[in-house]
């Protein structure tokens, strides 16, 4: 997808490519306050094997990566959250 | 005065009055120091993501509460050293 000419040499930074839609989309309301009991709205930010996305992948400011991050990782501790996500069946 | 959060997993093999019962003497500790319950939340038996100490479930509650540090300190100790309990955590909820 999206294809540039590739004359340089220099690589390809997948983040700044404009075109290419890679944002979980979710708007936190200006005083919304990010709860670690809330897994619904924190699985959304995590891969399928537990890992936290990582902010290119979320799109989040840094205050609210902050905060998710934070919120995954209280939720974990009281096994709301998996660390890893057990064996495929 | 600060607002917290308490959220506490007592086993699983305990009989939910019990643990409702045990959930009422929480309260009781934080009334005793002159803190203010202002919320129980009680969700009663939940799976957890991961084994903890062979367990597979346990028994959430949640209480949201108005105390001194020194409460806090005092909760988080005695929490610890329950045996019923299988894990707690005191979050800030203003700051």
């Amino acid at each position: 997808m999206a294809q540039r000419s590739n004359t340089s040499r220099r690589k390809r930074r997948p983040d700044t490519n404009p075109r290419k839609k890679r944002r979980i989309v979710y708007k936190f309301k200006e005083d919304e306050i990010v709860d670690y009991k809330d897994i619904a709205l924190l699985r959304k930010f995590m891969s399928d094997r537990g890992k936290i996305r990582s902010r290119r992948v979320t799109g989040l400011t840094p205050r609210r990566q902050r905060e998710i991050a934070i919120a995954i990782k209280n939720a974990r501790e009281m096994a709301l959250l998996p660390y890893t996500a057990q064996r495929r069946s | 005065m600060r607002s917290y959060e308490l959220m506490v997993i007592h086993r699983y093999d305990m009989a939910e009055p019990d643990v409702r019962a045990a959930v009422e003497e929480v309260e009781k500790a934080i009334t005793d120091r002159d803190g203010v319950v202002k919320d129980t939340d009680f969700w009663g038996k939940r799976r957890f993501a991961y084994d903890i100490e062979h367990m597979t479930e346990g028994y959430y509650s949640v209480i949201i509460f108005d105390g001194d540090v020194e409460l806090q300190n005092v909760l988080d100790r005695s929490l610890a050293l329950l045996d019923s309990v299988v894990r707690h955590k005191i979050i800030r909820k203003d700051a």
